[in-house]
């Protein structure tokens, strides 16, 4: 009780703390400049994601420094006429844990003061989030997250969806029917995530003509994927599809590479992530086809802006990372638009705007809030022509914004 | 491997068939891991009367071991079949003295809850010091590819780890029972209070049995390194699919151990191939019908079951 | 879990000596003034949907300690029922927008169900067995949700589950008076468990723990009283999960996860078993230190609840709460025996 008393207290002493600091500001006159149009007198952007399980590399802290390097960015082009005059990031750690990013999300609106959200991977964390977004009445711009639902049925005026989604991750499959991979084998993980994919999958690989076998449904975390390797191989398709993530990604792809499929069958990952690939080595990957929201070697202002991530972080930005900043850097500029930090004054500058940075190009925020956007089929390189560390993707088309999305989703009324 | 071996004339029999060869063999390597980290396990309890939570933690130390050992000091798969669980062994014996051996004399339950926190230091310090996103590792040299046998292609590795892990068994079975040390084992095994009693010291063998356990759970970990992703939370699930195991077989029993280890992967691989909704069902499933018709489970004795 | 830790209550000398009697009595009342204040003082110390996940948390350690500290079973699959009675409830509440204790009392009606089948094959193994069969258990329950998606949303889990509560909206809607409705559930719950102890039905469950053998000779059905403790713990368990997913206004699969099981456990070891006191402790020290830990970029917390777990284990079998009540009584015998000369 000793230990429980103690740190009550100390949170009473804290919370105590707050409170008084937030009168003396309150009560310290009218402030100069813009700041009078900010709610607690600063923005505050929080991050949310998983800074300790699976998603950590993908997005993680990096994604923390992303936000800043959008902050320094808005600072740096505004100067003293920066609306957003004063700016604080604070992070949380969801664990991957839907009941925890609850609990956060919460937390960062009601205690941090939290104007915004970002990030938030894992489907069930994410739509967690979006409730308490939408019940606080507070933005929410999903980055790490993949499913419709956030911008389809459980659609909400404060919700975003700014990267990718799981039918623009099948996009990409129309290009390898179109170059000839036109029978399929889709082994999927059979929860909510995998079930999207292979809806989305089928539809794109048949609306290009193409035919899916078989599909096959695995449980979902698991490690041993040779039954389903054989079975996917049964009726000798063109392509195998594996709409696995994370680290169960790896378990497959090592018992793919082992079963001697490689040779003759094309694989292609339904969501894949630079850091998968780093990690595993690019050689288990060699030849695998995917769609990549963004590439950090693409062109030369994505590079350069890798080069400053690198910088800070010492490694190469995987998609999330640079759609962080996107978003936090968008926010930043609906504010200096709107002249406040009102939640609904920035909805109103966001809606429909078009965007074009250094993540989104042809960029467009849609009627049901998800942000279309071009995106890339990507081929990983073979070892040999690999030029430097993460040098690892060689893009094989462009697929613009248009044909990228599928047209926005009816059940989501706002 | 299917799409390699089919000729144009093959009947769809003949593939049913040969698919159903090559779920064998896969149930059968996987078999493999769960028998040798079973056995491990068993042993453990025979000896010391512990169950070993932390047992998975320490499968995934082997695996994460092996590929340290190859990515930073550059020593092959070979050399880490024996270097890992001799490590492993040391570390058993360690976490025996630091820890187990003091609440030996206790309910059995404290040591279970012990190495319990010890899975849960294990993971998190392993996520810390290598990452969350897996270590790279490749299949050695030799074993990658396949192997026809008949029209049927299998890998090689699977048969590998397959007759790895049996002749691992069997060399622990002779261990056991051809040598003086090996049968006060597994008198202290499988009949502690007899061997107490005909006043053999079984105390003194604690601590290696417990670091040969570990040892196991490490070779497991080193045999997986080349197939399976090598992340500190591959071991978490795997424990509570051993826990299933050792009660099938039945606690004490070091045969139990090894025949569930092996059916566990074929029920597994079966349920996957033909059943695949229930596949994570059927060990468990399995495992209720066994406590209700044999509660000591297949090979335990009696006594061990209230 | 008998030996060194635990002891039945000296009931003998209570019976003999009035003043004993009355001292308890003192004792418990202040005890039970001091839980009662802090539990309504929490939500003003802390940030009330923490408080609320202590409460929940709390009562769902009370539920696996009377199993544990006071019947001698470890269950390490006591998230089976609070998870199941989490979706249950959350669906209820979806479906039919009862107010939300009637949902709750569905979602432990449910639990309690399911732990029949669950508890009448479990109790037929003891100790360690018991331990490993709950768990397994416990993971057929978590596959059965995760399946079932049409029910349970697979992983996405049931979303935007009401808070209805006769449409008094500030109870609905904020979480600080929401506390005070919810926790009186979780009051209520730790009031039937500490019930449960001290009835006579109590006194056997003690009595089955420390010796199996004499109790059965004695003329108990063991496995009947057994199975009834495991029913009656998993309605606790259940009434937590139900509090937890109304206040969290969703369910996730989490809540059936083992870890959620081994996490309850940690609680109550900690906190210090047999005690009923000790898992309240317990929860509030993990909670605590979890929502520290989530904002302060350090990213292990196994570290250090499993550091913590192991030294408890090793040093402090008693708990937190068994060690200090020990401590306490010792330096009030010192006193007494120094004053007596």
């Amino acid at each position: 009780m000793g230990i429980t008393k103690r740190t009550g207290t100390a949170f009473a002493t804290l919370v105590a703390g707050g409170v008084l600091l937030a009168g003396c500001a309150g009560g310290g006159g009218p402030s100069t400049g813009a700041t009078s149009e900010l709610t607690n007198d600063k923005v505050v952007i929080g991050v949310l994601n998983d800074q300790s399980g699976v998603y950590k590399d993908l997005s993680g802290p990096n994604s923390v420094e992303a936000v800043r390097m959008a902050i320094a960015d808005y600072q740096e082009k505004y100067g003293d006429d920066a609306v957003a005059s004063e700016i604080e990031v604070v992070t949380a750690d969801h664990q991957n844990k839907p009941d925890v990013a609850n609990t956060q999300a919460q937390a960062m609106y009601d205690r941090q003061n939290a104007d915004i959200i970002l990030d938030v991977p894992a489907s069930s964390a994410a739509l967690a989030v979006s409730t308490v977004a939408a019940e606080k009445q507070k933005l929410y711009i999903n980055i790490g997250a993949a499913t419709m639902e956030l911008t389809g049925a459980s659609c909400n005026k404060y919700t975003f969806h700014w990267a990718y989604n799981t039918q623009m991750l099948a996009k990409g499959a129309t290009g390898l029917v179109e170059d000839g991979g036109e029978t399929w084998s889709i082994v999927y993980p059979d929860y909510a995530f995998g079930q999207d994919m292979l809806k989305s999958f089928s539809e794109a690989v048949e609306g290009a003509g193409g035919t899916v076998n078989e599909s096959i449904a695995t449980p979902f975390p698991n490690d041993n994927f040779a039954t389903f390797i054989t079975k996917a191989q049964s009726t000798n398709p063109d392509v195998i599809g594996t709409m696995q993530a994370g680290g169960d990604l790896i378990n497959f792809v090592k018992q793919f590479n082992q079963s001697g499929a490689r040779d003759t069958t094309t694989l292609a990952v339904g969501l894949m992530f630079i850091t998968d690939i780093h990690s595993l080595g690019v050689e288990e990957f060699a030849g695998t086809t995917f769609t990549d929201a963004w590439y950090w070697n693409y062109d030369d202002q994505n590079r350069e802006w890798a080069d400053r991530f690198m910088e800070i972080t010492d490694t190469r930005p995987s998609f999330a990372h640079a759609a962080n900043y996107s978003a936090a850097f968008q926010y930043l500029e609906a504010i200096q638009r709107a002249g406040t930090d009102d939640a609904d004054a920035v909805v109103a500058e966001l809606e429909g705007q078009k965007i074009d940075d250094v993540f989104l190009r042809n960029g467009e925020i849609r009627a049901d809030h998800s942000v279309a956007h071009d995106t890339y089929l990507a081929k990983v390189k073979s070892p040999g022509d690999v030029k430097e560390e993460w040098d690892y993707e060689e893009i094989i088309t462009t697929l613009p914004a248009a044909q990228a999305y599928a047209p926005v989703q009816e059940s989501c009324s706002l | 491997m299917g799409g390699i071996s089919v000729h144009p004339l093959e009947t769809q029999e003949n593939r049913d068939m040969e698919d159903f060869i090559q779920y064998t063999v896969q149930g059968l390597s996987a078999g493999g891991f769960y028998a040798l980290a079973a056995l491990g396990l068993a042993v453990i309890f025979g000896a010391l009367g512990v169950v070993n939570f932390a047992h998975g933690a320490c499968y995934m130390l082997g695996a994460v071991g092996a590929a340290v050992l190859l990515g930073t000091f550059n020593i092959n798969f070979w050399a880490a079949l024996v270097i890992i669980p001799l490590l492993m062994f040391g570390f058993g014996v360690l976490i025996e003295r630091l820890l187990i051996q003091w609440l030996l004399r206790l309910d059995i339950l404290y040591n279970f809850l012990l190495t319990f926190g010890l899975a849960l230091l294990l993971v998190d310090l392993v996520k810390r010091e290598y990452g969350v996103s897996g270590l790279p590792y490749e299949v050695p040299p030799g074993l990658e590819g396949l192997v026809t046998i008949g029209s049927v292609s299998i890998q090689k590795y699977q048969l590998f780890v397959f007759a790895f892990s049996v002749v691992i068994c069997l060399a622990v079975w002779l261990l056991l029972t051809r040598t003086r040390v090996g049968m006060i084992v597994r008198a202290a095994t499988e009949e502690p209070e007899r061997t107490r009693a005909l006043g053999i010291n079984v105390g003194r063998w604690v601590t290696p049995i417990f670091g040969f356990g570990i040892a196991l759970a490490g070779l497991a970990g080193v045999l997986a390194a080349p197939f399976r992703a090598i992340t500190a939370s591959m071991g978490s699930n795997f424990i509570i699919v051993l826990f299933a195991i050792v009660v099938i077989g039945g606690l004490g029993s070091i045969l139990g151990a090894v025949v569930a280890g092996f059916l566990v992967g074929l029920v597994e691989a079966y349920g996957q191939a033909y059943a695949p909704s229930f596949s994570q069902l059927v060990i468990f499933i399995l495992m209720a019908i066994v406590i209700l018709v044999r509660p000591a489970g297949l090979f335990g004795r009696r006594q061990e079951a209230v | 879990m008998s030996e060194t830790v635990l002891e039945s209550p000296k009931e003998t000398r209570y019976l003999l000596d009035p003043a004993a009697r009355r001292s308890r009595m003192i004792r418990r009342t202040v005890l039970l003034a001091v839980g009662l204040i802090a539990t309504f003082l929490l939500p003003w110390m802390i940030y009330p949907p923490v408080a609320m996940d202590i409460a929940a948390w709390a009562l769902f350690a009370i539920s696996v300690d009377l199993l544990l500290g006071y019947t001698g079973l470890l269950s390490f699959g006591h998230a089976a029922f609070w998870g199941s009675s989490a979706y249950v409830t959350g669906l209820i509440a979806i479906k039919s927008g009862l107010p939300f204790p009637v949902a709750i009392l569905g979602g432990m009606l449910a639990a309690m169900i399911i732990a029949v089948p669950i508890g009448w094959l479990s109790v037929r193994r003891a100790g360690i067995y018991f331990a490993m069969v709950t768990l397994a258990f416990a993971q057929m329950i978590y596959f059965v949700a995760n399946q079932w998606k049409d029910v349970t949303g697979g992983e996405n889990g049931l979303q935007g589950v009401p808070s209805n509560f006769f449409g008094i909206k500030l109870v609905e809607s904020d979480s600080f008076y929401f506390y005070y409705v919810a926790v009186l559930l979780i009051i209520l719950g730790a009031w039937a468990a500490w019930r449960i102890v001290h009835s006579p039905f109590g006194r056997v469950l003690q009595s089955i723990r420390d010796n199996p053998a004499r109790a059965r000779a004695l003329g108990y059905d063991v496995e009947k009283y057994k199975l009834a403790a495991f029913v009656l713990s998993a309605g606790l368990a259940g009434l937590a999960g139900g509090v937890f997913a109304i206040s969290h206004g969703f369910v996730s699969l989490q809540e059936l996860d083992w870890t959620t099981s081994g996490k309850v456990v940690l609680m109550t070891v900690i906190g210090g078993m047999g005690t009923l006191w000790g898992g309240p402790v317990g929860a509030a020290l993990i909670v605590l230190l979890e929502d520290a830990l989530a904002t302060s970029g350090f990213d292990g917390i196994g570290i250090i609840t499993g550091s913590i777990f192991i030294v408890v284990v090793l040093l402090f079998r008693r708990g937190i709460w068994g060690t200090a009540t020990l401590l306490i009584e010792k330096a009030r015998k010192a006193i007494v025996s120094r004053k007596r000369s």
